[in-house]
Parts: structure tokens; sequence; C-alpha cells
């Protein structure tokens, strides 16, 4: 099966540096290759969504941008940054990029404005009380303001997620990336995470998102890659993707997920 | 005939002679926990280290200490070693004893307590870009350290009761003075019961610690198990966001 890239998508716009640039990277667990030869450009402000079986490499594929797990092989750039094996550069990449994860990760022993708070104080050396205004904004903004001294296990699903979006954006990522980030909700919360997502789309942000969700896709993404076996089989706009997908494993995959 | 003198067992009680041997039972267990916690959690993190030397010697440390009685590494330590030139005074002897012991058993409880905090908990404090140290202080150590605390609190019972085997290597505490009271009185219930009665009021002080740090550290995992209740105001968030 060929790979298939769209580059006139994933160029950049007007010479700007790409946000993320992978260029044949490969990631193995033993002798299982989780990521196959990916090469994949996402341009700043674009919306990705990347779908595929379960299995296919779509989580490893962004949990290598911000060296959650470290890729074997091939190179990575996060903002022209190249993610190697150097301390600092890590650091710089990972100020870069936010990640909602799909079993949330919120710390349980804090509240959810200390949560918000650790990060721009630690790592940017915010005061309290500044770090406190910045957690409060991004809380309104993901529409829980009245949670803030509540513990993670005083929420619903979809309150823990949407603190999950606030406490990333805390640190004012140019980049979010989104690992199945509804996956874990019973299906009454996932509305609420989906238009908070929507809304930071609108607004321009650049993301990255691992998702089943196709109505969300259709609706927000730029471009989808379709993933299997570890390869990214084939990308292209939404419209494309979903009426006239290029390969028999995609046509096969979206029969199975859109009934 | 049977007979128990109370009288004389009170006395025994507050006897100042067995008094000082409770201070120092209690002076052994501190300095037990103290160092054993110290040498517990490094033994710990080298048995979780990628390095195979570490945590190889870590293994073995472990395997060593807990597959062996106190009571011969206590007679070891005060008559064994002076043979190879090794001699400390009898304190010594007992503290060093009784620290490489629970360091063992402490040791497995951290690892044990480390391993269950979720990788997850991890991978969110590097993608927020904390540094390794603030992780460890601030996520995975408060995160260990409430799951530690029941298997620490009999660790230390433990401890407690097991200072009365430094009695053997005639170390001053609540087991040896009873006996040297016992020797010269020839009342052993009378002497034995002021004993038992001091053990039993430490172990149940120590439950009373216990339970406080317990309720301490379990602050938000006890609002956890409200969560049913307490999640009132989801519907209404809920909305909005629909709006």
């Amino acid at each position: 099966m060929a790979t298939d890239i769209d580059d006139g998508q994933g160029q950049p716009r007007k010479g700007e540096v790409p946000a993320v640039r992978m260029e044949a990277v490969y990631k193995y667990y033993g002798d299982f290759t989780a990521l196959d030869e990916i090469d994949l450009k996402v341009a700043s402000g674009e919306k990705i969504v990347i779908c595929g079986p379960s299995g296919s490499g779509k989580s490893t594929l962004i949990r290598c941008i911000n060296h959650i797990e470290k890729h074997d092989q091939g190179l990575i750039y996060v903002n022209g940054t190249e993610l190697d094996d150097q301390r600092k550069n890590i650091d710089a990449i990972r100020r870069d990029t936010g990640m909602v994860f799909q079993s949330f990760n919120l710390f349980p022993h804090m509240t959810t404005l200390e949560n918000c708070i650790l990060a721009p104080m630690t790592v940017n050396g915010m005061t309290k009380e500044e770090a406190k205004d910045i957690a409060m904004h991004f809380l309104t903004k993901v529409r829980i303001p009245e949670q803030a001294e509540k513990f993670p296990g005083q929420l619903s699903g979809g309150q823990q997620q949407r603190v999950a979006i606030a406490r990333a954006l805390c640190m004012r990522p140019k980049i979010m990336l989104f690992d199945e980030p509804t996956s874990a909700l019973d299906p009454e919360m996932v509305k609420e995470v989906l238009e908070t997502m929507k809304k930071l789309a609108e607004e321009g942000m650049t993301m990255l998102c691992v998702t089943h969700e196709m109505g969300f896709a259709r609706e927000v993404a730029d471009r989808i890659v379709f993933m299997n076996e570890g390869k990214i089989v084939e990308q292209a706009a939404p419209q494309n993707f979903f009426n006239h997908p290029a390969s028999e494993r995609a046509r096969t995959f979206l029969d199975q997920i859109l009934h | 005939m049977p007979h128990f003198n109370l009288t004389a067992s009170v006395d025994y009680f507050f006897n100042f002679f067995l008094m000082k041997g409770v201070l120092v039972t209690i002076g052994l267990t501190v300095a037990g926990v103290v160092g054993g916690l110290i040498l517990g959690m490094g033994i710990a993190l080298m048995r979780m280290s990628s390095n195979p030397v570490l945590s190889g010697f870590a293994r073995f440390y472990i395997w060593f200490f807990r597959g062996t009685p106190l009571l011969i590494q206590l007679v070891v330590i005060y008559s064994g070693l002076p043979q190879l030139g090794i001699k400390f005074d009898v304190i010594t002897c007992a503290l060093v004893g009784l620290i490489l012991n629970e360091a063992a058993y402490l040791a497995e409880i951290v690892r044990s307590g480390f391993m269950a905090v979720s990788a997850g908990q991890r991978e969110a404090a590097w993608a927020l870009s904390l540094s390794r140290w603030v992780t460890f202080r601030r996520i995975t150590l408060p995160q260990a350290f409430r799951l530690m605390i029941p298997p620490l609190g009999n660790s230390i019972n433990s401890l407690l009761k097991a200072t009365s085997l430094a009695s053997v290597i005639s170390v001053e505490e609540i087991m040896r003075r009873s006996d040297m009271l016992m020797q010269e009185h020839f009342q052993i219930l009378e002497v034995y019961a002021a004993a038992t009665a001091y053990y039993l009021i430490l172990t149940s002080l120590w439950d009373v610690v216990q339970r406080r740090l317990e309720k301490h550290f379990g602050r938000s995992s006890a609002t956890r198990s409200r969560r049913a209740n307490a999640t009132a105001p989801s519907p209404q968030a809920g909305l909005e966001a629909r709006a």
C-alpha cells in the first residue's frame, strides 16, 4: 500500500516554519513496528484529525511529538526545534505543546485550581496570583470556574476533561495534542468536551486530535490522516476522505464506524 | 496456691527502672523508622533503577535481610563481627541491626507505593514540562506516600515489638529490664503484665497516629468515594456547553 502524502495541504503557508514536521519516523516496541516511516507536516493553525483502527499507531504518533514516547528513527521538528536527546530541546518542545489524555490524568491530590497553577508557577516562575488569574481565565473559558476548589474526584468525566484542557492551556501552548479525549466519557458528556475543542479550533489553535468522533472530524478538521499498521495510508480534506476514500483499508474502516 | 499480686504489678508499671526501658524502646523504634525509611527509600530507588548493578544489589539486599531472622542479624552484629575486628557499642549494634532489617521491608513498601501511581500521572507532568524533581516531589511522592501509609503503619507496629529482640544482646529496653526485675523478685506474671501493658499502650498510641496520618493524606481520596452524590453541578455545566 503506497503512502499517499498530500503535500499541498501540509505545506507551510507563507513560508512559515511548520508546527510539526516528521520525516521517516519509526518507533518499535520490541519486534512490533508501531510507527512505520511516518512523514507528516502540520502547518501552524491547522487542525488534523488522526483516525484508524485500534493499534494502528495513532496515539504513538502524537505521543512521540512531545517525547512522551521516544521515537527510534527519523526526524521530528516542532516549531523548528529538533526533537533529539537534548534536554533543552525536549523542554522547549514540551512548553510549546499541550496534551490532553484519554484518561484525563488530572492530579487527584490537588484541587482543580492547584492542577492548573502548578506548571505556570514551577515552570514559568509565575507568582501564585498571576497563575491563579490565568487559571481562572481558562477555567471560565471551559465553563467550569465554579469548580476551582473541587478535587478531580468530585467532578464528572466531562468536567474533568475540560479541566485537563484548561490545565494544558494555562501553559499557553502553540500546539494542542488530543489523545482520544472523549473515548473514556459517558455518551452524554462527549458533547461538552467536543464543544470546548471546537471553540479552541475556531480561535486558531494548531490541533492534532486522535479521535473516533467523525462528526467532529467533518466539522473541524482541515485534514484527516488515516493510519493502519503504523503507516499513514492516506490523508485528505474531510470532504474527500469521507466521500471518496482512496484506499480499500479506509473504505472498510469507514463502513465499520459509520454503519 | 495460685496467686497474682495486682499491687506489685502496678508498682512495676510505675517503676522508674522499667520506665527508662520504655524510653529506650521508643528511641530504638523511632531511630529504626527514620533510619529504615531513609535507607529503604534509597534501596527502593536502586531497585527501580534501570541500572542492573544497582537493582541487582537492591534485590540481593532485600532478599538477604528479609530472608534471615532479625535475632541472628543482631547476634552476628554484636558477637560475630568483633571476630573480624568490627566492634560497636551495644546500642549502635541494635540500631544498625534494626535499621538494616527495617530498610529491607520499607524498601518494598516504598517501591509498591511508587509503582501504584499510574504512568499517566507522570506523563501528564511531563506534558506540562514539569521537571523531574517537581514531578517526583509534587506528583509521584504525595500519591505514593498516601498508598504507603497503611503498610507502613503495620511495619512500624512490628518494629516496635521487634525491638524486644535487642534484649538478647543486652540492650536495656522494656524486655531486658523486665527480665532483670523478674530475676531479682521472682514475680514473673506481675513483671511481664506491666511490660505487656507498656507494649499495648505504645502500639495503641501508634494506631492513633496512623489514623491521623491516613486522614490527613487521604483528603482527596476520601472525597472521591462521595463522588456519586457530589456531582450535582455537572448537568448545568453540560447544558451551558451545549447552548
